[in-house]
């Protein structure tokens, strides 16, 4: 009992002691970092001209690999934004000469393997991950994705679907609108750093645009190929020169990559979202490369502006104003072209104005008057102690040489940075932000409800330039063509032009005038209007209307044109210029002599059918009646409220007019609807209009 | 300090299948473990590839443990845990305590004037919340602003962050091996001292980050609804975040009463991964770790939620394009079917021969992607058994849902193919596997798994459980969990329709 009850005592005491109190961070003693090991990495060149990296790593049963590909986006031709992304997708998608996509899904995913490959904005990747066991079978089917794609039209029109869909729901996230928004206002739309894949230039690629843009880039030449994992690197150099020796076709070398257009002048922008309850910002201005010798003091300046915790927008915006969750800046650099310095975060509406405003003297601060020490000190640190871990994995250590290499850096780039950065003093940081960030220039982008912002943007001392979300509607899907259905397409057409009296006539048609008067359907009000639409040769068109609530009128001279609707004027732009330019693409008379009409494509969809479309992504189908006149022609119409309409106008009550046969009743049906029953009171031929009297406004 | 779902864990939980034995012998030998007296458990595992080490601590509770009215509290303690402790933080600690309490004494006698409802004084509101903001602006005299994460980002930490999920509340980032040190000194201090500096300044910031995840986000607002409508009684009902009226109510002092019950040493799990001696690393966990009072163990949630009466339906209005959410009840993670679930989720869901990929993505292509999460919004308790479902464009909801329904009755109809079975299996293995190559993922996962289980090794022990799963299996636990009756389905619409189309508008 005694002895139980001492122990008890002991214990108490012994619990009773106080533990020494932790020390402060300041005193710890660390010691020093151990050397990191940079494993070394065989390099050769494969008899193909394929460069070839390997690297071992035993650590787990794995092999992977990458072949590296000088391509991208940046090679897109403008009308078909999207080309080198379905590339990349339909490459692995769409199966090997030998096997489907499917059959490589199922092969692969039983061997808890994957190969993959994509195109990038300035590089593209096939990429295989096997465990060591299946290495060779999985090295099989890398080598016939990146050597024999095969790209099956199903899988094509799958990606096209899905590459669509993700426009369709472009909007929906208010934090990457700004993001999206600010690039392509920062790069313009001169080149295609800017640009964005839209429904009509997706729609205009081919299976045998892939094919060639696959053929153009992908050769041994043009190929960096790394392998890393649990192999020797004599028997893997072995094996992959025997694997891809019959891999020799030669193109001429990759040109280099665009240059970007000159920086636009800055301005504040808005794109109105009502279903948030924040405003989302990115704003910032050209950035510039890694090798720029100011790059290192750059990136140290953005760090203290807007890098971490400790930084001055994150201290301001988010822990003293509680204004923001997510709050950044920093300084962005590109291998090969101007990266974008940005400045980003979100904050509830009401407080947008006083955040920008902030976030603006934050800026001038750090443009004006140096940095303090201990600033410097912390974001150097910063910087040069978590440096470690750009080589803490050997996949990493691969990655980096294999960039470097790629975009033509020296070796030892990353050190010459180390040092570069131990180097940077607070007058460098004063002078590079003085010389590189000029926040009249900013490109400032908003989203958000500006119902709720309590003040106007224009508080911030520039006017604000709407942004218009519309997406540009998608065109109906492009019908499949061949030598033979293009021949059959024009065939028909030119049966029609007989018909209606023959090409030479339609032809000689240089101005037009047509009165008509359109009963509206229920659906559309039930109201009655009065069209008059005039045309000049080539391309300058005029519509009025006469509605009830007043009246409008357009104009477009295939440039430029203008809406007026009562006291009301401005730009033609946005729904209604891709309605007016619809109107002009189908014109009766050039519509049916597009067969005559340099761009236009004319493709039969059936027997009765020919679908005439041209490169901007006008569609139009003409249905031909058993009399050989056009009878119907059927598009979708772009449309304020949502996404674009199907119409159809059936074609009655021919009447000949200067030898050409013209319809006088028009039904029109929109959507399944009844929209409106259209009555031609006169067409006037040749009267000798002027393209400038159409420009007048009323 | 990101208030996170369980999608990731999910996967990784699902992913989970048979290594060989092997496999955990070669592995377990880098593996130390040890529990101080006051019940604080370590996991160290070593890696020497290069000079780094991931730190991760687990605490096994999270919003789920909300008290009642106080939803948001175990997130918002999470945001404190960032805020520094009685020397780290601060310029002057003794005055700093005296404006701090300041704060909370005016606070007190506001709570005190508006709680007495319609007889409260305005005016003696309208001053108190004036005393208070002055208060708070005294206080914020005495601040070293961002001081302890400041410390960490100039001694070369990276990946630093934190969540609150339902389940759990999680800290870690990385260092450069030399200075593991510094991590035990400063997680030990941030939970034996913590002070609640900046609280109503960060409410405000939480609030921020509500609106930035919840209300500005179209997934966010679906998610939200799809919980509320699902759960009637069990705290999975709640958004982990807390709502916005609860958020904005928050006390220092309830977040305090709130740490004192749940941050208890035997709750805590840590792990550390990467360039570690291990004889090290537990002299340093006895220096620093030690001291931490040991407290009873927190109760876990007693609410069960009733039996599902009927199918439930959300709607949630939003301009966006469609999504939806279809969740199914099932039961949590220790349920001996839980491998089956797993199996099902492998079988339904991974990569391109995953059958909802195929039947609705790849060919009937009425989905951009179709989905599912094998445990939402957390697995400690029953939980949902949740479909993800992203018509493609010209596409809809209903004939999303249809082939949904259609598969499902396929699947209860016959048992799954082998192959698919085989391959689930294998993927599970292999999954395990490239996970073990990542400091901060396997930290995550080892301290996961020993908080669920008991026992890291369920990592690769479940893959056993998993290789059992028989077609019978799958077939017998698709009829049972996938009824109508105990399903919940929330879909985003477009407000109604925009004025009748005309020609020119």
């Amino acid at each position: 009992m005694k002895r139980t009850l001492l122990l008890l005592l002991l214990a108490g005491t012994l619990a009773a002691q106080k533990p020494a109190p932790a020390p402060s961070y300041r005193d710890l003693k660390y010691p020093a970092l151990r050397p990191i090991q940079i494993p070394e990495v065989g390099i050769f060149t494969l008899p193909n001209g394929i460069k070839l990296y390997l690297l071992e790593d035993h650590e787990l049963p794995i092999v992977s690999g990458t072949a590296l590909v000088r391509t991208g986006n940046l090679f897109d031709p403008k009308e078909k934004i999207g080309l080198a992304s379905l590339t990349g997708t339909v490459m692995r998608s769409g199966g090997t000469k030998s096997k489907t996509g499917e059959q490589l899904d199922e092969q692969l995913e039983n061997l808890a393997a994957s190969v993959e490959a994509g195109i990038g904005e300035s590089s593209g990747s096939v990429t295989f991950s096997a465990l060591r066991d299946n290495t060779d079978e999985v090295l099989a089917v890398f080598k016939e994705v990146l050597t024999s794609p095969e790209f099956r039209q199903a899988k094509i029109d799958l990606a096209k679907s899905q590459i669509r869909s993700g426009i369709s729901r472009r909007n929906d996230d208010a934090g990457s609108i700004a993001q999206r928004e600010f690039t392509d206002i920062a790069y313009g739309k001169d080149t295609p750093y800017g640009w964005d894949e839209e429904y009509a230039t997706i729609d205009r690629i081919t299976r045998g645009d892939l094919v060639d843009f696959y053929n153009r880039y992908f050769f041994p030449a043009n190929v960096l190929l790394s392998v890393r994992g649990d192999f020797k690197t004599a028997e893997m150099k072995e094996k992959l020169e025997k694997l891809l020796a019959d891999w020799t076709v030669h193109q001429d070398p990759v040109p280099p990559f665009p240059k970007v257009s000159p920086p636009p002048k800055g301005a504040t922008y808005l794109a109105v979202k009502k279903d948030v309850t924040q405003t989302f910002f990115t704003m910032g201005q050209f950035g510039g490369e890694f090798r720029d010798k100011d790059y290192p003091a750059l990136e140290i300046m953005g760090d203290i502006l807007g890098g971490g915790f400790q930084s001055r927008l994150f201290q301001r915006v988010r822990t003293k104003m509680g204004n923001a969750y997510d709050i950044s800046a920093g300084w962005g650099a590109g291998y090969d072209h101007p990266g974008l310095f940005e400045i980003s975060g979100s904050t509830k509406s009401i407080s947008t104005v006083e955040t920008l405003k902030a976030i603006r003297e934050e800026v001038d601060r750090i443009r004006t008057t140096e940095v303090s020490e201990e600033e410097l000190k912390t974001a150097k640190d910063t910087a040069l102690n978590s440096l470690v871990f750009a080589y803490d994995t050997r996949s990493k250590t691969l990655g980096r040489m294999l960039t470097y290499e790629y975009y033509g850096y020296p070796k030892d780039f990353i050190q010459q940075y180390q040092k570069a950065l131990a180097a940077v003093t607070r007058a460098d940081i004063l002078r590079v932000a003085k010389e590189h960030l000029d926040p009249s220039q900013f490109t400032i982008v908003t989203v958000g409800n500006p119902q709720d912002f309590g003040q106007p943007l224009d508080a911030l001392g520039t006017p604000t330039v709407a942004i218009d979300l519309t997406i540009p509607p998608p065109q109906a899907e492009a019908t499949k063509s061949d030598a033979a259905t293009l021949e059959k397409g024009k065939q028909l057409l030119q049966k029609m032009q007989q018909a209606v009296g023959g090409a030479d006539k339609l032809a000689a048609i240089k101005d037009y005038t047509e009165s008509a008067e359109f009963q509206l359907g229920p659906a559309a009000g039930s109201v009655h209007v009065k069209q008059t639409d005039r045309w000049v040769a080539p391309s300058s068109f005029r519509q009025e209307s006469e509605l009830p609530q007043g009246k409008i009128a357009a104009y477009w001279d295939g440039q430029t044109g203008w809406i007026v609707a009562g006291q009301r004027s401005g730009i033609l732009a946005g729904t209604q210029l891709k309605q007016v330019q619809g109107d002009l693409f189908r014109i009766y008379f050039r519509l049916l002599l597009s067969d005559r009409l340099e761009g236009r494509k004319v493709n039969a969809v059936d027997d009765d059918t020919v679908e005439i479309s041209d490169a901007s992504g006008e569609v139009a189908r003409v249905v031909m009646g058993p009399n050989g006149l056009p009878a119907s022609v059927l598009y979708d119409s772009a449309n304020v409220a949502g996404p674009p309409v199907a119409v159809e106008e059936d074609l009655s009550d021919f009447r000949e007019v200067g030898g050409v046969k013209l319809p006088y009743v028009v039904k029109i049906m929109q959507g399944g609807q009844k929209f409106a029953d259209v009555t031609v009171a006169e067409y006037r031929l040749n009267s000798g209009l002027k393209a400038q009297d159409l420009g007048k406004k009323p | 300090m990101t208030t996170v779902s369980r999608f990731r864990l999910c996967t990784i939980l699902a992913a989970a299948l048979t290594l060989q034995a092997q496999d955990l012998k070669e592995f377990e030998k880098k593996v130390t473990e040890f529990t101080l007296p006051n019940g604080l458990h370590f996991i160290v595992a070593e890696r020497h590839e290069a000079p780094v080490v991931s730190f991760h601590t687990y605490v096994n509770a999270g919003s789920v443990d909300d008290p009642s009215g106080e939803t948001g509290l175990a997130h918002m303690f999470e945001h404190m845990a960032f805020k520094g402790t009685d020397t780290i933080g601060t310029k002057d600690w003794a005055s700093e305590k005296k404006a701090l309490d300041a704060i909370e004494e005016i606070y007190d006698r506001l709570e005190a004037e508006r709680n007495r409802g319609p007889k409260a004084d305005e005016g003696n509101i309208g001053a108190l919340e004036a005393k208070l903001n002055r208060a708070i602006e005294e206080a914020q005299r005495f601040v070293e602003p961002n001081e302890y994460t400041r410390v960490i980002e100039e001694s070369g930490g990276v990946g630093m962050n934190a969540g609150t999920a339902l389940d759990s509340t999680e800290y870690y980032y990385s260092l450069p091996s030399n200075r593991i040190e510094l991590w035990f000194l400063l997680e030990s201090q941030r939970f034996l001292h913590p002070v609640f500096r900046e609280f109503y300044k960060e409410r405000d910031v939480v609030m921020e980050e509500r609106r930035m995840r919840v209300e500005s986000s179209p997934q966010g607002k679906l998610q939200e609804d799809f919980l509320t409508t699902a759960f009637a009684a069990h705290p999975y009902h709640n958004p982990p975040g807390g709502w916005p009226s609860d958020i904005a109510s928050l006390r220092s002092s309830q977040a305090k009463a709130f740490f004192d019950k749940y941050y208890v040493p035997s709750n805590v799990i840590m792990a550390i991964v990467g360039d570690v001696n291990p004889a090290d690393a537990k002299r340093m966990a006895e220096r620093y770790f030690g001291p931490w009072q040991g407290r009873p163990q927190p109760p876990l949630v007693h609410t069960v939620e009733p039996p599902q009466p009927g199918p439930k339906t959300a709607i949630v209005e939003s301009a966006s394009q469609p999504i939806e959410l279809i969740g199914y009840k099932r039961p949590d993670q220790y349920d001996k079917d839980d491998a089956v679930f797993d199996v099902i989720q492998l079988v339904l869901s991974h990569g391109r021969t995953g059958l909802l990929y195929k039947e609705l993505v790849q060919d009937k292509k009425i989905a951009l992607a179709a989905q599912v999460i094998g445990n939402f919004p957390g697995s400690r308790y029953p939980n949902l058994f949740t479909f993800v479902l992203v018509p493609s464009l010209g596409h809809t909801i209903e004939e999303n849902q249809k082939a949904l329904e259609d598969l499902l009755s396929r699947f209860e109809a016959q048992p799954v193919d082998a192959a698919a079975l085989t391959r689930a299996k294998t993927q599970a293995r292999a999954g395990v596997i490239r996970q073990l190559g990542n400091n901060s993922g396997l930290a995550s996962l080892l301290t996961t798994y020993y908080a669920a289980y008991g026992d890291w090794r369920k990592l690769f022990t479940s893959l056993d459980e998993l290789n059992k799963v028989t077609a019978a299996d799958v077939q017998r636990v698709a009829l049972r969990y996938f009824v109508t009756d105990s399903r919940t389905s929330a879909y985003t619409r477009q407000p109604a329709a925009a004025p009748a189309r005309g020609a020119r508008q």
